[in-house]
């Protein structure tokens, strides 16, 4: 046994106690000077080399962000950057969005956070939550983007903004994190409403988004009413099942009854663009993918070779190519009277893109999941429907999480691609700020480091977090 | 691993649940004929546009399009709806902007499209009017002493992909004789930069653009530039439409003119209101009154244009002047003007 | 989740229509022995996928058809005659190329290039990247810290940032002067190097008369050295002294190259770059372009960031007892690494590496941000100026695909034989 692993680990958040871990070696400043820096000759060669020469860069680049650079590009056109042409009438329903975003990010971290407690207390272990200041360190990169950027505005809108969300989150987390473990499924319901929610507000509550309300609804409803005994199965299954439709039922008359509109896709534009694209395009390429992945493994000849052509085809041509098809050509295959409004274009083309490698991802997942597993499930008369439910996939997504993060990080850096095929992305905005009369001329080098920084310190955090949470897993070791 | 039909069953109607949930604001718009009943219909003109050429379709701090083809934009949208302000503008790249315009996503494509007859033909385009009669011109530093395009032979010459510039490049520095190395960018953002930096010696664009970017450069402390006499290639720029809807192309066609007719009448956005049907001038009187019947517009769509929009001279002093390009005397200026330029227009009457 | 209790049975284990097997003994064939046919399994797979195959190609068809009309509708030709039509413009930094020739010969054109920033890219993303998971390791502080800072910069930025910035920094902004002005680096009395912010120039070897019967020899010298190498083993594992075979066969091939030098005569010449009268052009020599560098460079520079990553990661699954093994028989930590570490580290990192490689060569499609001819800048170009984009995007898939598919060929071949190895 690792004396560094604790008995049972959580799976989203600290390990519950260090049990018997060796001290960590702490040197005073001389030692590690010595030891780290000048151990021998070459090292210390490298060192007396390098010290200077980073020295110089990093006066350089301090010089270039502070003092010399013109930073009025940026400033003035800081609301283009981040939204684009969206009309400034309806900002308020970015505001809210964020607000309600970040509580929900606040809700899913209480609910991990309550898990946990609730794991630890099943096992008698202690339970201890990381410091603030520990926090605050880890999302560094995304705390001083943010502070960057609240330096550049021009009035104090954004400042009070960011309190806003800021407070949302936390307050719901702490909430979150106080109710008892029994009640994870409903905090995580919870936060699929708020997902649901703050997309909504934005482009209005009509068309089809009664579906992706009802769902976490129905699961919230589903799981409360679960815990009810009831007198047997097939009275259950109706239950459940009417709760399901009604759900929905009721979703959907809401939705019919209330429809307000909203803002349009067209008018998304900038980095908050960027931002939706990503989640949308992995979300609509979830399930795809998880279909492709099970038809590749599927014994069945024709959907192995169907899924594999598709998965092998677009994993084989660059994102660019299905880009540029989507913008030119993409509507023709449809027959529709109403022609797809370019941002619908684009997302179909990363959602077919993404689909695959998500596809390949969940059947690296699925395969890890070890035979054994399967066998004793059933050995234990468990239906296959409960086979796949209860054992398969909470191993084979516990596994694939790391990966899918990677694949996110990756997909939010690849809509950057937008900008060549004229969508207003972040980096296209930057081409619209520079035809501006003012802005002709100058300013094109502090843009492109504004454009850089800002993708730069959402996939850091990003990737960070993946690190963590794959050691937090352990992936690949267990 | 196991699976049953149900699971399928369910992921599939979640992969389908999911494509249907997309854009939620769906207009109804088609190509073909009857597009003036759509546009009617709707409301709203669908304009494309572009979003980054400076004095022609430009984007402002507060996400406002400004520009000469986004004021034409609006003088469609008097014309056939009465109301400027009734646009939908839709940015459009190099790529996808004659299929937008195909397949309906716009209705009029004022995008400094240069008429040829390729686009008319197999791009399946009506141009309906010149708006601004532009020529691709070559700009060069002021020092560098060239003159004639026979004294950039081998040069770096710096122009943007996709477009007729590229083209007219090839196809005169061919027929001279002269060699040259194209180096291409996709936007001037990018362009500039290398412009200054001496990484090509020359820049191609249509005269409008090399203006405004003289102007920029200049302005802003750079070194002097000079656009050459020589004009490779002429580019009348002006909106278009779909094949097959003479309608529609017609009240485009009127709507757009009628901005022209006023200046030739001197009726602006000032004076309209002044003008009667019982003018004596009977030109004044038919253009006000407006009896035109059977170009599908309103009787009074003139004054709409000239009151909301204005005429030709105060769209053009508003956008293109301040680029460095007067319209007195240049080729934009009216016919009867006499002063060599060829703004004509058919009589209103 | 909470607990859910039943008073009844739990479900049973078989289903009617299933549609993937489970891997153990399937119980409906054993409990149903005479199904009615619609509960027969194997005819509920067959009509499972004939239905999934009907629709999937009717869908498809469908789709192809709509294509066809909608083209035809708008005097869209759609054949691949437009390969045979001149390309009408002329390509970036290639004076040899006619733009009256055709657009194939375009393509052909575009693939070179591709090929070749991608060759370089992964050469130097191959060489830089292990270097830098190395140094992510080294037990100096600072040449660690510096190492982690270049991988988590580069990797979180994307790539087409990367080009734009490193053609910004290094061409447009950068130290080095216009064509005109550029002064060449000499070396043996001639111009080695001419660095400006265009073009750069570099020596190259122009073949001469006796190139051919060179060649033939080395292809003689490489046969020879094979054998040669078979020798050596064998004379090692005889005597079980070191065998050095790699020395004794690149000597073979080194004396039989020099003697088919001598006896071919004038194998090559070398070329030196020099900047042409008009200030405008390198003559002679070997040209790259800014676009080329760029790319080239900057991709290098951004997979090497997930190379070394990907190397970082397989030297720590290394075993810690094999290191540990090297030390306890006083290797250097220079021989544990080439002997002990790297040895099984790269075995577990050349699967990933590879794919890494793929993606570079899809990512020089980017070249279009920096005036690079590859071949999705010179399609762009062609759909701008008019050809059948249809026909032109399913050519520039096509060439993709064969790339990624010999790339794909070549991972699988490698797997298989590192399996065998092992078993």
């Amino acid at each position: 046994m690792d004396p560094k692993r604790p008995i049972i680990e959580p799976a989203l958040d600290e390990p519950l106690l260090v049990v018997d871990a060796p001290p960590v070696e702490k040197l005073p400043p001389r030692l590690w000077i010595r030891r780290r820096l000048f151990s021998n000759f070459y090292n210390s060669a490298i060192t007396v080399v390098l010290l200077p020469l980073i020295a110089y860069l990093a006066y350089r680049g301090l010089l270039f962000l502070f003092v010399t650079a013109r930073w009025s590009p940026v400033r003035e056109n800081l609301t283009l950057f981040m939204v684009g042409r969206y009309p400034r009438a309806e900002l308020w329903r970015i505001v809210a969005q964020l607000i309600i975003w970040s509580s929900a990010l606040g809700l899913a971290w209480g609910a991990a956070v309550s898990g946990a407690r609730f794991r630890a207390a099943q096992a008698g272990l202690p339970y201890r939550e990381d410091p603030l200041l520990a926090k605050v360190r880890r999302y560094w990169a995304l705390l001083s983007m943010l502070g960057l950027f609240l330096l550049m505005t021009q009035s104090y809108g954004p400042l009070l903004v960011t309190a806003a969300a800021l407070a949302a989150g936390s307050l719901l987390k702490s909430l979150a994190a106080r109710v008892p473990g029994r009640h994870n499924v409903l905090l995580w319901a919870g936060v699929g409403v708020l997902g649901v929610v703050g997309y909504q507000i934005v482009s209005g509550f009509h068309g089809n988004g009664w579906l992706w309300m009802g769902a976490p609804v129905a699961l919230g409803v589903v799981s409360l009413l679960g815990r009810v005994e009831w007198p047997s199965q097939s009275r259950w299954r109706v239950v459940r099942l009417g709760a399901v439709v009604g759900v929905f039922a009721i979703a959907y008359a809401v939705y019919a009854l209330v429809g307000t509109p909203g803002v349009g896709w067209d008018d998304w534009e900038g980095f908050h663009l960027n931002l939706i694209t990503a989640t949308v395009a992995i979300v609509l390429a979830f399930p795809l993918g998880l279909l492709l992945a099970l038809a590749r493994r599927s014994s069945l000849p024709a959907l192995r070779v169907m899924s594999t052509a598709y998965i092998e085809l677009i994993r084989g041509v660059p994102l660019i190519t299905l880009l540029l098809m989507s913008q030119t050509f993409i509507g023709f295959f449809l027959d529709t009277d109403t022609p797809l409004s370019s941002l619908t274009r684009s997302i179909a083309a990363f959602t077919l893109f993404t689909a695959a490698y998500v596809a390949e991802i969940v059947r690296g997942g699925l395969q890890s999941v070890d035979r054994g597993q399967i066998e004793a499930g059933q050995s234990v008369g468990l239906s296959s429907f409960a086979v796949t439910r209860l054992i398969v996939l909470p191993l084979a997504l516990r596994a694939v999480i790391p990966a899918m993060v990677g694949q996110f990080i990756a997909l939010f850096k690849d809509t950057s691609l937008l900008s060549i095929v004229s969508v207003a992305d972040l980096l296209f905005v930057r081409r619209v700020v520079h035809a501006q009369e003012a802005f002709r001329a100058f300013g094109i080098a502090e843009t492109l480091v504004f454009v850089m920084l800002a993708f730069w310190a959402v996939s850091f955090t990003m990737s960070r977090e993946s690190q963590r949470l794959e050691r937090r897993l352990g992936i690949g070791e267990r | 691993m196991k699976l049953t039909k149900r699971w399928l069953v369910l992921l599939l109607s979640l992969v389908l649940v999911g494509a249907a949930c997309g854009d939620d604001d769906d207009d109804d718009a088609g190509g073909g004929s009857g597009t003036l009943e759509e546009v009617r219909d709707r409301g709203t003109l669908r304009c494309g546009v572009n979003s980054v050429l400076p004095g022609f379709g430009l984007v402002d701090e507060a996400g406002n399009y400004t520009g000469f083809d986004v004021d034409f934009c609006k003088v469609v949208a008097a014309g056939v709806l009465g109301d400027a302000g009734a646009v939908e503008y839709v940015p459009l790249g190099v790529e996808d902007r004659f299929t937008a315009l195909q397949s309906g996503e716009v209705d009029v494509l004022l995008r400094n499209s240069t008429w040829t007859a390729t686009r008319d033909g197999q791009e399946g385009l009506t141009f309906v009017f010149t708006t601004f009669y532009d020529g691709q011109g070559v700009m060069v530093p002021a020092d560098s002493g060239f003159t004639t395009l026979e004294d950039l032979a081998d040069a770096n010459v710096c122009t943007l992909t996709g477009t007729t510039t590229e083209l007219n490049l090839t196809s005169v520095f061919n027929a001279r004789g002269i060699p040259f190395n194209p180096v291409t960018f996709t936007d001037s953002a990018e362009l500039r930069p290398a412009y200054e930096a001496g990484q090509c010696e020359v820049w191609t664009s249509d005269r409008s653009q090399l203006a405004a970017f003289k102007l920029a450069i200049e302005s802003e402390g750079g070194a002097e530039q000079h656009i050459m006499d020589e004009t490779i290639s002429k580019e009348p720029l002006g909106p278009a439409v779909r094949d097959g809807d003479s309608a529609w192309a017609q009240a485009v066609q009127w709507s757009v003119m009628a901005t022209v007719i006023a200046w030739e009448l001197g009726i602006d956005s000032s004076n309209v209101g002044s003008f009667t049907a019982d003018d004596a001038n009977p030109a004044i009187a038919r253009f006000v009154g407006g009896a035109a019947p059977g170009l599908g517009l309103d009787a009074d769509f003139a004054v709409q244009i000239i009151s909301q929009v204005g005429n030709y001279e105060e769209i053009y002093t508003e956008h293109i002047a301040p680029l460095g390009l007067p319209l007195e005397g240049s080729t934009n200026d009216l016919w009867t003007n006499g002063n060599g330029g060829v703004m004509y227009v058919p009589p209103y009457s | 989740m909470g607990g859910r209790h039943f008073a009844g049975r739990p479900s049973s284990v078989a289903t009617a229509g299933k549609l993937v097997s489970s891997p153990t003994v399937d119980p409906t064939a054993q409990r149903h022995p005479t199904a009615v046919w619609y509960r027969n399994v194997r005819v509920l797979r067959f009509v499972g996928q004939g239905v999934a195959v009907v629709a999937v190609v009717g869908l498809l068809a469908w789709l192809f058809n709509n294509l066809v009309n909608s083209l035809d509708r708008l005097n869209i030709g759609t054949d691949f005659g437009f390969l045979d039509r001149p390309t009408d413009f002329q390509i970036p930094f290639d004076e040899g190329f006619d733009p009256r020739s055709s657009v194939r010969s375009m393509v052909l054109v575009g693939v070179k290039n591709t090929l070749v920033a991608g060759a370089f890219g992964i050469a130097l993303a191959s060489i830089l990247g292990v270097l830098i998971g190395i140094a992510r390791l080294s037990s100096n502080w600072l040449v660690a810290r510096l190492a982690t800072v270049y991988v988590e910069t580069l990797r979180n930025i994307p790539p087409l940032v990367v080009i734009i910035f490193f053609g910004f920094a290094v061409f447009t902004f950068g130290p080095f002067p216009i064509l005109r002005d550029a002064e060449g680096l000499s070396l043996f009395g001639n111009t080695a190097l001419i660095l400006s912010n265009t073009v750069w120039g570099v020596p190259s070897l122009v073949a001469g008369d006796g190139t051919g019967m060179f060649w033939i020899f080395v292809l003689a010298g490489v046969v020879l050295a094979a054998g040669v190498a078979r020798w050596r083993t064998a004379v090692g594992e005889r005597t079980g002294r070191p065998h050095h075979r790699v020395a004794y066969a690149f000597g073979t091939l080194v004396a039989v190259a020099v003697a088919g030098a001598f006896v071919a005569g004038d194998v090559y010449s070398v070329s030196w770059p020099a900047i042409s009268e008009n200030g405008r052009r390198i003559l002679g020599g070997f040209q790259l372009n800014f676009g080329f560098i760029s790319v080239a460079v900057a991709l290098g520079l951004y997979t090497a960031s997930h190379i070394a990553e990907i190397v970082r990661g397989s030297i720590l699954a290394v075993p810690m007892g094999q290191s540990e093994a090297a030390n306890s028989v006083a290797l250097t930590s220079f021989q544990r690494y080439r002997h002990v570490v790297l040895p099984q580290a790269l075995r577990i990192a050349v699967p990933p590496i590879i794919s890494q490689y793929l993606n570079l060569v899809k990512n020089t499609s980017l070249g279009v941000a920096v005036s690079y001819a590859e071949i999705t800048f010179l399609t762009q170009s062609s759909i701008g100026n008019g050809r059948p984009a249809p026909q032109s995007i399913a050519v520039l898939m096509g060439v993709y695909l064969v790339f990624s598919l010999t790339i794909s060929f070549v991972l699988n071949l490698y797997n298989r034989r590192i399996q065998l190895v092992e078993r």
